[in-house]
């Protein structure tokens, strides 16, 4: 196993055509590859598809620029470790939302999105290493956002859309799976602490 | 450290497999750990124990014999509850006769399915609710193995638990002919015979 983690890691170095196509990759996968990023990312998407595009749509810009935002943070305040529990947190209470099938406001959306956006941002911020132009890997990380929430904002109001009844429970049970992960990942790392 | 503690069981190949193809930069992230076996464990674990089998496709049989909106708010709320009975044994409180709670589950919803009990939608919800308790206990307080992934071992439960609950939805909707009402008025029955079949150990050992 370390070896084939080894053998994949160089294979990745031997893909570089350049440091900042690296710090772009770097950006955009490093959340892409987790599920505590993408988990409420999704959730988030299917929170603003529930509301419909006209409400949601302001999201896409309201949370990659909080994470942009937060991920400038991290450069300079690094290390800040309940972050992680916000970042879990969010996984939770976005799920839950989706599971109540919550109208939202539209401050108060924006505000969730903003806040944890920035949580998002930091802890991805975080892994910026000196090799890598921090610029550029949050246009990876900006990236990233705007694509996990873009398509499940739109693939969630799409489908909502449609008829059959039980759709819109199927986007409800997904929430509420989300909010049990988050739920239960909340209580380990609160525990492993 | 993360690497070397080998996964104990005939899901090592895949699960090295399925490792390889996650890239190095995941370790980097909190709940640090084998995301392919702490997946593949949380995924098996309620699989694996008969007596959850059965009680959360009762689950899903009951929702689709009460029909709307018991049908979906069952599924809906049931993962939620359990990950706060997850969350009690995750943090280690002390909930007495969980696998005597799991078994008598099994036995209360089978019979709900037999003598299509139809309470109203919060009392089955209460129901349905406490169950879902001591099933998340179980799993959440299960031996987590040191080198897995937690959110990976979460995530596979949860999965594994509500593909359960659509399993139960789905044979469930033959409720609307009447050899099918009959069929899973039958397969309650069942259940509840394999809840009284795990309880017996118990009763016979306390």
């Amino acid at each position: 196993m370390a070896l084939g983690l080894t053998l994949s890691a160089n294979v990745a170095h031997a893909h570089v055509a350049s440091a900042q196509a690296g710090a772009f990759y770097a950006g955009l996968l490093h959340p892409l590859t987790a599920p505590e990023h993408v988990l409420p990312m999704v959730a988030l998407g299917l929170l603003a598809g529930q509301q419909g595009l006209n409400q949601g749509q302001g999201l896409l810009l309201v949370f990659p620029a909080a994470m942009a935002l937060g991920a400038s943070l991290a450069l300079l305040h690094p290390a800040l470790e309940w972050v992680s529990l916000l970042n879990i947190g969010s996984a939770a209470l976005f799920g839950g939302l989706v599971a109540a099938a919550w109208r939202a406001p539209a401050v108060l959306l924006y505000a969730l999105a903003l806040l944890f956006g920035m949580s998002h941002g930091y802890a991805n911020g975080a892994a910026i290493t000196p090799n890598l132009s921090p610029a550029v890997f949050i246009v990876g990380l900006v990236t990233a956002a705007l694509l996990v929430l873009g398509y499940s904002m739109a693939g969630t109001a799409y489908l909502l859309r449609l008829q059959p009844a039980w759709l819109p429970i199927a986007v409800r049970v997904a929430g509420s799976w989300i909010a049990a992960v988050g739920i239960l990942v909340f209580g380990m790392m609160v525990r492993g602490q | 450290m993360i690497m070397n503690i080998p996964i104990p069981n005939r899901w090592q190949s895949l699960a090295t497999l399925a490792g390889l193809l996650v890239p190095a930069l995941a370790l980097a992230h909190v709940g640090q750990g084998d995301i392919a076996g702490g997946f593949v464990t949380g995924l098996e674990h309620p699989i694996l124990g008969l007596d959850h089998v059965v009680a959360m496709v009762a689950v899903g049989l009951w929702g689709a014999q009460l029909g709307s909106p018991a049908i979906w708010v069952l599924p809906v709320t049931f993962p939620l509850v359990m990950a706060f009975g997850g969350l009690l044994g995750v943090l280690g409180v002390n909930l007495p006769g969980v696998e005597i709670g799991i078994a008598v589950s099994a036995i209360t919803l089978g019979l709900m399915v037999t003598l299509a009990v139809r309470p109203p939608l919060w009392a089955a919800g209460m129901l349905v609710g406490l169950f879902a308790i001591f099933h998340g206990y179980a799993h959440g307080g299960a031996e987590l193995p040191e080198s897995a992934n937690a959110l990976a071992f979460a995530m596979g439960f949860v999965i594994a638990t509500g593909s359960l609950h659509v399993t139960g939805i789905i044979i469930g909707l033959i409720n609307r002919w009447p050899w099918g009402m009959r069929s899973l008025r039958t397969g309650g029955a069942a259940i509840a015979a394999c809840g009284l079949y795990f309880l017996v150990p118990y009763l016979a050992g306390a």
